[in-house]
Order: structure tokens, then sequence, then C-alpha cells
């Protein structure tokens, strides 16, 4: 009996762990299997090469090099990796620790962007006290050339909430273009990352790859070509040197940009990888403000310039004959105040070519005032002002066009002057302008109303195939606008520049086209503008120059838009140098030899009266 | 030489060989584990070496006359109380415990060799006089026999080891002749420990202790006494609870419980459940096991060996194995039941339950069963003192199946 007692007990026993082996291993097998996956399997992540940016002739402007971020794993990182980590790098540890209990426990928090390279080495050398760190290779951008090009290649950065919503297929700590062109075009140049799956020990060190076909290789991204030429760029950044405004150059052909300069600008490989909080606060305290772009981020009274929307409104809306003729005694009276004209002693009597060559203030007065706000808003929209241009760049300011409306709004109904709209035709006034419409607006009037749309954007090549993808250009037709209105205002132009107030724009050999601002502001000296197209005859490129608080257009911006477009033909192989030093050397021996007629007459009529 | 091949037992030796077969395999997969296979410990190549040691001592046990172990009984006791003694003063602590004695190269435990020693002399001190266990002077004075021990080596601390000598105790004086009835009421002051951290089920115990002391109509005296017992050791558990290390308390509170801690301590009885549930049906391959071959699995070459083998041998290996440890066991008290000598008979039984204890604690242990204890799994898990000491128990079946006719 009693050896059955211990036979039954010991069956009963092993009868329970046979259960319980068949329980684990059989009936809950699958769930083990999946649990031994995720214990020894880790996901890598393999980040992807972002696309190279490169000027229209294939100059290479930013390109990749290689960097680490360093990340920390909550789970298995301890306090005194944190605290070594924290004097490493210099982040309070309070501060990495808010950082990880933020995160799951899994997974890697990066607490640094870019670390050196004797820190990383340090790391990799110390790795074994310091559990829970690591690190990862994730390229940073390279700049090759970068003169002038801060504002319109835009920086990148961490991924925010805001760009996680819109992009679902992206993880915290992805890094994406945050403004400008890397924003704009993040899609096509950012590429795709790569999944690889290892074997991963107890510890968490790779001890082998494992070979599944959920294996993802990363996706370099597309290559940037833009429609820049990096020669003019350089060229514009030299000649704006020392100066705040913009310097914009189009194709008017196409509507590409040839040059987009926004001064001051500041260092973007210093704002494109980890950012100093020393240099971001010097950027942001500093009183020219470099980090706005003042191509297209705020808008400026276009002073003269706008003269031409008002003249094209009134000939084209029939309100006066281009023979029109009005005196300009120097200064002009609208209800109980005097405005003054540009020039003390007045233009005399001029028509309207008269008139827009020597930009006369007396004149467009009284035409603004012939027109009327609705006229004037209307040719005004009719020209793309107070809309954005829709070119490849972030935050564009709109601008503003005053309406009816607009200022019933804001003064009441009859309470705004007549001088108001008087001086919105001399482009003063509620009116704000980016020097980007104003591009854009010159060259439609070189296309006689064939609008190109602004872009920046001119091929992209995909790396591995090597394949172009050319991206698309828009254009439209301004409708409505009479030739001879054309015709009219750029003989206007040409006289500008063809001994106009834009004289100091002119090249020798080339005709060309332009108009001058000098535009009034509440910030001190009057904006100097330049907007101008050549050549007259056959336009190709068009050109607005803002030089912020520089003075009069025709004396600061004009020879500054006069020297870009010179070289422009000169690198086309069009422009003379030397023909234009001989002419200039003709003109100055033609002045001298009159200067010493007259001398010798002076001389001579002194020596007659002394003879008396 | 060749009569004494004749009679020994092959179905106690083929086990034997496949559970050292199995355990080599286990040790050659969790040596050869990491990245640094060649800088850990190659408990492979220790265990063979071991393992022919206890070979050898395993057939001298098995040659010798049988009545030589009944002599050596009471030595045998002596010296290894002695070393348990010595162990509290020049003891290696493991894991806080000291439980190691060094001697040379060699450090052994005193404990495995004190668990063959106490029922050796347990049995002879039952054999000689044809003892009656049921009489209350020879119940107390075998009991004391356990009790040294047991106290000496949970002091150390050493919960799992000492628990050996409580489990033993019951099935040998049982064997001897203890009655169900009284062998019942020595356990019910147990379970009341068990039961009494909730007042609910030591109640309920209580109630059954009653109704059995008047279902069996024992003396009054009986009666009031094991009352009395129970009802202390109720009131004492807290205090024993208490009295227990913090690691301890912790093992048994992660048992309940093992998702209260999964990275801490109760990361082993999770690792161990994903390895061995891994396995399947037909295991992942020998050296394939991605959790033991990756470390995930802890402790992998002494207390959750039995994962590794589940884990690359899938169902399959781990029945095969449990199918030989019960054939073993099985044999065990075959043999028990077969001896004459009645000594020869208890000692027997005192093997089976020590290794069947060991067994099922290890695996039940493994399989999330039971708490983890750290009790090695005879023939398998890595250690010289404790398959040596497994060895020689089964060279002592081996040599009463030779003396099964002798008294």
């Amino acid at each position: 009996m009693k050896k059955y007692v211990l036979y039954g007990t010991l069956t009963a026993i092993f009868l329970i762990l046979a259960l319980q082996f068949f329980n684990l291993q059989i009936s809950q097998s699958s769930l083990y299997t999946e649990k031994s996956l995720e214990n020894s399997v880790k996901m890598v992540t393999q980040f992807p090469v972002r696309g190279n940016i490169y000027d229209h002739d294939g100059r290479l402007i930013v390109d990749n090099r290689p960097a680490f971020s360093l990340y920390l794993i909550p789970v298995e990182t301890t306090e005194r990796t944190i605290q070594i980590v924290s004097d490493l790098i210099d982040i309070p540890a309070a501060e990495i620790r808010k950082e990880l209990r933020k995160a799951g426990r899994f997974q890697p928090v990066k607490v640094m962007r870019q670390v050196d390279i004797e820190k990383l080495t340090w790391i990799q050398e110390n790795i074994t006290d310091l559990p829970g760190i690591e690190w990862k290779s994730e390229p940073k951008r390279h700049y090759i050339r970068d003169s002038g090009l801060a504002h319109l290649l835009g920086t990148l950065g961490e991924i925010d909430e805001h760009e996680l919503d819109a992009y679902p297929q992206l993880e915290p700590g992805d890094i994406v273009g945050k403004k400008a062109l890397e924003r704009t075009f993040d899609d096509e140049i950012r590429g795709s990352k790569g999944y690889r799956f290892v074997n991963v020990d107890a510890a968490g060190r790779v001890v082998g790859q494992v070979t599944n076909n959920k294996t993802i290789r990363p996706e370099p991204g597309k290559h940037l070509y833009l429609t820049i030429d990096f020669r003019l760029q350089a060229y514009a950044d030299s000649l704006m040197e020392g100066k705040r405004g913009a310097l914009i150059a189009m194709n008017t052909r196409t509507g590409g940009i040839l040059t987009l300069l926004s001064k001051p600008d500041y260092d973007v490989s210093k704002l494109s990888g980890v950012i100093s909080s020393e240099i971001w606060d010097h950027l942001l305290n500093d009183p020219h403000h470099p980090l706005y772009d003042r191509v297209c981020q705020s808008g400026y009274p276009p002073g003269s310039t706008y003269k031409l929307v008002a003249a094209i409104a009134a000939l084209n809306e029939g309100i006066i004959s281009p023979y029109r003729k009005m005196n300009c005694p120097g200064y002009f009276v609208i209800g109980r105040k005097t405005v003054r004209c540009w020039k003390a002693e007045g233009h005399g009597t001029l028509d309207l070519e008269g008139a827009i060559k020597n930009s006369c203030n007396v004149y467009f007065y009284q035409l603004g005032l012939l027109i009327g706000l609705d006229a004037w808003n209307k040719y005004s929209k009719l020209f793309h002002f107070g809309q954005r241009t829709g070119i490849e760049l972030t935050n564009e300011n709109p601008g503003l066009v005053p309406s009816t409306s607009y200022y019933n709004r804001v003064y009441g109904e009859g309470k705004w002057t007549k001088g108001m709209l008087a001086n919105l035709a001399i482009g003063q006034g509620e009116i704000l302008v980016t020097p980007l419409q104003m591009t854009q607006f010159v060259s439609i009037l070189a296309n006689r109303g064939i609008l190109h749309k602004p872009h920046l954007g001119y091929k992209l090549v995909d790396p591995l195939t090597g394949r172009e993808e050319e991206l698309p250009a828009e254009s439209t037709k301004i409708e409505g606008i009479r030739s001879s209105v054309y015709d009219l205002i750029l003989e206007g132009m040409r006289e500008v520049v063809d001994g106009g107030t834009g004289g100091l724009s002119r090249l020798y050999g080339i005709s060309s086209a332009g108009k001058t601002g000098t535009a009034q502001n509440p910030h001190g000296k009057d904006h100097a503008w330049f907007i101008g197209y050549a050549p007259f005859e056959n336009p190709e490129i068009a050109i607005c120059v803002l030089v912020e608080n520089g003075g009069s257009g025709g004396g600061v911006s004009a020879p500054i838009a006069g020297a870009y477009l010179k070289k422009y033909f000169y690198y086309k192989g069009e422009y003379d140098y030397e023909l234009e030093r001989k002419i200039l050397a003709a003109i100055a021996a033609r002045r001298d030899s009159l200067k010493a007629l007259n001398d010798s007459l002076q001389t001579l009529v002194i020596d007659s009266t002394a003879q008396n | 030489m060749f009569q004494l091949f004749k009679k020994i037992d092959y179905l106690l030796l083929i086990s034997l060989t496949g559970l050292l077969v199995m355990g080599l395999l286990a040790l050659y997969s969790t040596s050869h584990t990491g990245n640094g296979g060649g800088g850990t410990t190659n408990y492979f190549l220790k265990q063979l070496v071991w393992i022919l040691i206890g070979l050898v001592l395993m057939f001298s046990v098995f040659w010798i006359p049988h009545k030589w172990i009944y002599a050596a009984a009471f030595p045998l006791y002596g010296i290894s109380l002695f070393f348990l003694v010595l162990v509290i003063f020049v003891g290696k602590t493991g894991q806080g415990a000291e439980r190691w004695i060094q001697m040379g190269p060699l450090s052994f435990q005193p404990s495995e060799f004190a668990k063959l020693a106490t029922l050796l002399a347990v049995a002879r001190f039952l054999y000689q006089g044809e003892k009656d266990p049921n009489q209350p002077v020879n119940f107390i004075l075998a009991a004391l026999f356990f009790v040294v021990p047991f106290l000496l080596i949970i002091r150390q601390p050493d919960l799992g080891t000492s628990m050996v000598f409580a489990a033993m105790a019951l099935p040998v004086l049982y064997w001897a002749g203890l009655k169900l009835s009284n062998l019942f009421l020595i356990i019910m002051p147990f379970l009341i420990i068990l039961g009494s951290f909730k007042f609910l089920t030591f109640l309920l115990l209580m109630a059954v202790l009653v109704i059995f002391l008047v279902y069996y109509k024992r003396s009054q005296l009986v009666i009031i006494a094991n009352f009395f017992l129970n009802i202390a050791m109720g009131l004492l558990t807290p205090v024993l609870w208490n009295h227990l290390k913090p690691y301890q308390q912790n093992r048994i509170k992660i048992f309940l419980n093992p998702e209260v801690d999964p990275r801490g301590a109760g990361y082993q009885i999770i690792q161990s459940k994903v390895a061995f549930g891994s396995g399947g049906g037909m295991g992942k391959g020998f050296m394939e096991g991605s959790q033991t071959q990756l470390r995930f699995l802890p402790e992998q070459h002494t207390d959750f060996i039995y994962a590794v083998i589940g884990e690359e041998f899938g169902f399959l290996g781990a029945m095969l194995g449990l199918s030989l440890f019960f054939l073993l066991l099985f044999r065990g008290i075959q043999i028990a039941t077969i001896v004459r000598n009645r000594f020869n008979s208890i000692v027997a039984i005192g093997i089976v339950t020590i290794i069947a204890f060991h067994t099922v604690i290890n695996i039940g242990m493994t399989v999330g069963l039971l708490p983890v204890t750290g009790l090695p799994l005879p023939f398998i898990s890595y250690g010289g003192s404790s398959l040596i000491t497994n060895m020689v128990m089964i060279g002592i079946l081996l040599n009463f199946n030779k003396n099964r006719y002798e008294y």
C-alpha cells in the first residue's frame, strides 16, 4: 500500500509538470516565441542621406558630412551615466532626466546632435561604464558655397509636434527642413529612413545581423538643382556687403530666379546643426534682424517704382491720353495740405513719359486723384500685388494693397482723405510690397503681360538612377492691358535709364529699362529702390534692388543693379568692360575738353573786361 | 567482475546516463553563448571532470559491501555536522549566504553532503531495534536528526536546501512506518504557516484539524496539544515572515506576481518562461536558442538550465528529460520495495525523495509553477558538490539493488 502512495504522488506531480510543459511550449508557444523575438531582435534605424543642393550649372552648394547623435535608453541608463553625459555635453542633468521621463522606457532619447568626435571617442572607450548610452550616424549638412545663400537655403532641425502630425511617417527626433528651400523641398530631398534588424544580447550589444524580409534600405534624398547662378549670387553678395536690403534677379523668360539675396544674413552652417544659445541670442538681438528674409518676408513702401502702376491704370482706363500734360511747380496742394515734389524748383510742364523719366511726384499726385482708389486697386491686384508669389520659400509676406473697404475699416467711412489716394499713386502710404513682388512686376512689364511664376527649383536628380525630373514652371497672362500702354510705359522706363533718374544703372552697349524709387518710411532714411530689365528690345533678365534706408534709388540702388546686370551679360560673353572703359574715358575727355573750352572762354571774357 | 556487471541495474544506469548527457549538452550550449565564449568559464569541461569523478565514486559505492554504508552512517553524520558548523566560521559567501568551504582549488557545499549523511543516520537510528516512529520518543529523536542540520543550513541562510531536510523527513518516516494520520498531524502546522497569511484559510485549516482529530478519536492530550500548537504556528507566521531576508521575501512575492517587476527580480521567472515556452514543440535546435545564446536567460548553467533544454530541444526534449527523471525515481521506489534490508529500504526512499524534491522544485521554478529557490537540478545543473552527492546516491541505490536479497 505504502509504495502505491509514493508511486501515485510521484506520478501526480510529474503530470502537473508535464501539463505545464504542454501549456508553455504547445498552447502558448506562439506567445512566448513572439516575446523571445522582442527580446533579442532590435530594429536599427538607418538615416538617409539628404539630397545635395546645386546651382543651375551644377555647382555644389550643400552636401553632407558624417556626424553622430547621442542617445540614452531610459530603462538601461543609470544616474551615473546621466551625470557623466550631462558634464560631457554641457546640458543640465535635470533636463536630461526630464526628457527621459517623457519617453517610453525602451525608446532611445536623443540627447545631443552632432557630438564632437573627441567626445564620441571618449564615450566609445568608456562604454562599459556608461550603460544605456548609444550613438547613431546621422549625416549633417555641409555648406561648400554659402555666400549670400543663408536665407535661400534655410535651416534644418528636429521635427516638432505640428510637423509630426503632418508627416505621420516621421518619428520624434527626425531631422527635417525648417525654413526656406530645405523646408519646401523637404519631402523630395529628405529621403526615407531604412530599417535593419540585428540580434542583441541581454546587455543590448549587437551580436549579429538578422536577415529577414523586413529589412528596408534607406533611400537617399534627391539632389536639388536651383535656378540660382552661384557666381551671380556671390557677386550680388559682394555688391550688397554691409548694406541692409535685397537683390533679386530673375530670368524673364522662365521665372527662374538667378539671384535671391537678403542682407544682412548669417552663417547658415551655425544654424543648421546644433545651435548654441550664444549664437542664437546674438542673431535675435541684432538690431539689423539678420534672420529676417527681406526678399519676401517683409513689406516695404514701393515709392516711385509704383508710379508705373498708376500710369498703366490711367492709360489703360483711358483716364488720360498719353500726351496729357500737367504742370509741376515743385509742390501740390491737396485740401489744406501742401505736398512737395522731390525737385524743389519743379519739373515744369510734363507729359506722362517725362513724368516717368523724371519721377515727378506732382504729376502723379494729380493722376492719382484722377484714377481713383478702385481703379488703382484693380491694377495693383492685376499685377499680383497684395498676394504671395508662391515662390518656394517660407513665411512669404503677401504685402498690402489698400482698398476702399480697407480704408473704411481702418479710418471709418468718409473719414479718409483724397490725400491718401494721391500718396498711394506715388507708392507711399499704406501700400506694402516685397522686393520679390516688384521683381515679378517688372518681369511682367518686360514680357508685356506674361507672368512666369518666380521659382527657385530647377530640377531634381535621383542620386541612384541619375534620372532627372524638371520642376514645372507656371505661366499666366495678365489680360486686358493694351499693347500701346506697354509701349508707352516701357519707353518711359527706357528713358529713366537713358538720362533719367536711373542713369547710374546704365549699361554700355546693351539697352535697358528701369524705374527708381525713393520711399519715405518711418524708420529713418528713405529706402532706395531700383527695378529694371535688360535688354530693352529682347528682355531676358529682370532685377530689383532694395537698400533699406539707403537714400535715393537713383543714387544707391541703380548703380548696384547696373553692376549686377553688367556682370550677368559679362558671364554670358555679351558685355565688354573694356568698351565701357573706353566710352567712359571718351565721355570724360569730352567733358574735360568742354570744361577747358569753357575755362578759356571765361578767361577771354575776364581778359576783355579787364582791358575795358 | 563480470558477475558484478550482471548485478547492475541497467534501467537506473540508462536513465542516469541520459540525464547526464542532456546536462552536458545544455552546458555545452551555455558555455558557447555571447560574444566572448572563451572568456566565460567553460562549464562543460569542468562538469565533464566532475562526472568522471562522480562515476568513479558511484561505481566504488556500488562495489563496496552494503554493510559499510550502514557502518559509515553515524560517522558521516558527525563529519557533515562538523563541516556545517565550520562553514559558519570559514564559509565563503555567495549571493548573501555562506555556503561554501574552500579546500585548495576546490570549493564545496557541506550542505549537499549533509543531506545524504542525515538520511543515512536517520535510517540507521530507525533500523536499530526496529523502532516504531509512531512512538513519540522515537519520532522526536528521529526528527532531531533532521532538525539539527536543518537549523544549521537555514541560518546560512539557504532556505531551499534546508527545505530538502523537511521534505525528506516525511516520506522517510512514512516508509519507516509512521501512520498517515500522524503524518497529517505533522504536516498540519506547516500548512497552517502557509495558510495563515490569510485569516480565512487559517480558520478553515483549524476546522479541518479539529474534525480530523475528533474523527480519529485521538486522546484528549493529543487534541489539546495539537490544537494549541497549530494556533501558535499561525500566530508565529508573521514573525517568521519578518525573519526572512528581504531577497527571500522578494522571491516569494515575485513568484506570486512576476509582472510587478519585469526588469528586476521578476525578470528571472519571465525570462525563464519565455525561453522555455519559445522552444515550442521541437525546440530551436542545439545551440540555436536565442534566449540562451544571447544571455536573456539568467543563471542558465545552474538554476534555470532546464529552460535551456526547453528552448533548444522543445517540448520533446523537456518531456524526454522528465521521463528520464520519472524512470529513475520510479526505479528508486521499486528498489526500496524489493530490498530486504530495512535500513537499505529507508535509505532508498530517502534518496528518491531528495532527488525528486530537487527535480520538482527546480523544474517547477523554471516553468513558473514554484518560487525561485536556487535548488540545482540533479545530474543536469552545473556544480560539483551536488553532482557528486547525487551520483554517490545513485551508487548506493545500485549497491542496494545488487544486495537486494541480503538482510
